[in-house]
């Protein structure tokens, strides 16, 4: 067939094979040129992710706290630097192991305890412990979600070794501070009561008089004390001793009983409302509660005028016991009520009324009604009196 | 016959003064200054009942009432604490060591402190 193509014809299909080529050879060059930018901005994009990724590596070795990321098999991926002085192991000891086997090391039981919630890891909200030789940490586990998947889980570790030495030094500090004060006034007070009781001889009506009142100022420092040591308690946040089931009759009932005196003193009546039936029981530091109760009544004695009337109410309420306390006494300023339960706090007309007072008592009485999980609130009105309520949730079954 | 108290107490005034209260009531008293001469008086004199300061120069006051309870000869001798610690670890603590019971000085007078001796005597 192609010997029947004269050559003129030939010629023209070859310039047009060769038009072909040339243009094939352009536009094989032009894609060359593209790929080679497109490899070029991609071998930027990889140094860009390559630095991006180094100095996010970076900034987790470097961090102070003991960083540790899990894949989603619980083996060690990524840490920090302070992990391997935390778990006294090198990187190459850590990195690509499960964590578990790291951990599994008896002075590492309270973390493995902690943590480990049958084979798998458990998040977990800034809980402390001891490792090792007194190292103490506050410990944070979550785990990395995205919509799709699970990518593993962090372990955060904080060192609290320090603060934990410092809340140590300002307990003993404290308990040794009020003992060195209560040592003096215990004298203070022996004392006064032995010259009053007349164990060393007889003594006029006038020298009676001046030194009832010395040693009434003395026991008042005495409270204050144990007021200043119960503050201190709350703000080292472990205030509460041992929780038991208690009827909240029973400690409201100890609390009035040991106050007869005072309320004898004012000429005040009280009146006790509690249901028939007993209300279900708290679960409670007694020796607390009672407190926050004794302090309530305290302020509705102090704050009554003489005869007047004091009212406690008891009830079930759905899921917690309920304590009122109504007092028709002088009342809380209306501008003075937002400040009521902060510390050292007293509203003006009682501080006018009673020097004496520590502030402290409602400070006191909110922290422990709250460390109990409960609520405590007031309503009042300025020369008619005040009601205080506090509710504890019923102890579990 | 008048009843044995042994104080152990370091604080000389708060001693005097306890131990003016005992003998003005007619009891016998033995005073201590520190953990070491109580444990010590505690043994010899084999008093009826011992009131035991905690904070206490040398041995401390804990000591003092673990070591006499842990001797059978002085173990049924009565302790009472009156300290100035009180807080409810203390108190516990104490109880469990076998101290009949805990005082704190600045919460009691010297005759509440008298009536606890006698309801322990008996």
């Amino acid at each position: 067939m192609v010997k029947t193509l004269n050559y003129g014809k030939f010629k023209l299909m070859e310039r047009s094979f060769t038009n072909i080529i040339d243009n094939k050879e352009d536009a094989l060059r032009r894609v060359r040129v593209a790929l080679l930018n497109i490899l070029e901005d991609t071998e930027d994009a990889r140094r860009i992710a390559v630095d991006e990724k180094n100095k996010t590596m970076a900034i987790i070795e470097n961090l102070t706290d003991g960083i540790l990321l899990l894949d989603t098999n619980g083996r060690v991926e990524t840490i920090s630097l302070m992990v391997e002085s935390f778990l006294k192991k090198s990187k190459e000891e850590i990195i690509g192991i499960d964590f578990f086997d790291i951990i599994a090391g008896n002075e590492f039981k309270a973390l493995k305890d902690l943590l480990k919630d049958g084979g798998k890891i458990k998040a977990v909200q800034r809980k402390e412990v001891e490792v090792g030789d007194n190292l103490n940490l506050e410990v944070t586990v979550v785990f990395l979600k995205t919509e799709q998947e699970e990518k593993g889980s962090l372990i955060v570790l904080h060192d609290v070794t320090r603060d934990k030495l410092i809340e140590k030094m300002k307990t003993e500090f404290v308990s040794i501070a009020a003992h060195q004060l209560r040592t003096p006034l215990s004298a203070i007070k022996w004392t006064l009561r032995m010259i009053l009781d007349g164990d060393v001889g007889k003594i006029t009506e006038d020298q009676k008089e001046l030194l009832d009142k010395t040693y009434i100022s003395n026991e008042r420092m005495i409270s204050l004390i144990n007021d200043l040591l119960n503050v201190s308690r709350i703000e080292e946040g472990r205030f509460l001793y041992k929780q038991e089931n208690m009827q909240l009759e029973d400690i409201v009932d100890g609390i009035v009983k040991s106050s007869a005196e005072s309320l004898k003193m004012k000429n005040l009546k009280i009146d006790i409302d509690v249901p028939k039936k007993l209300i279900p029981e708290v679960f409670v530091d007694k020796e607390k509660i009672g407190l926050v109760v004794q302090n309530l009544l305290e302020n509705a004695i102090k704050y009554s005028k003489d005869g007047g009337d004091i009212k406690i109410v008891m009830e079930k309420l759905e899921n917690e016991a309920s304590f009122k306390i109504i007092d028709s006494g002088v009342g809380i300023p209306e501008n003075q009520k937002e400040r009521i339960f902060s510390k050292f706090f007293r509203g003006d007309n009682v501080v006018a009324l009673e020097t004496e007072g520590s502030g402290l008592g409602l400070y006191t009485a909110k922290n422990i009604v709250e460390a109990h999980k409960g609520k405590i609130w007031f309503e009042s009105k300025e020369n008619s009196g005040t009601t205080f309520c506090f509710t504890l949730p019923f102890a579990k079954k | 016959m008048f009843k044995k108290i042994l104080l152990i107490e370091d604080d000389k005034f708060l001693r005097e003064l306890m131990n003016k209260k005992l003998l003005s009531l007619d009891f016998e008293v033995s005073t201590a200054a520190d953990g070491e001469e109580g444990l010590e008086k505690i043994k010899a004199e084999k008093p009826e009942v011992v009131l035991l300061d905690l904070i206490l120069p040398g041995i401390n006051g804990f000591e003092v009432l673990e070591r006499a309870k842990k001797d059978p000869t002085t173990a049924n001798i009565p302790i009472i604490i009156l300290s100035n610690l009180g807080q409810s670890e203390d108190i516990e603590k104490g109880l469990k060591l076998g101290a009949k019971d805990f005082l704190v000085k600045a919460h009691f007078t010297p005759q509440e402190i008298v009536n606890k001796l006698k309801s322990i005597l008996g």
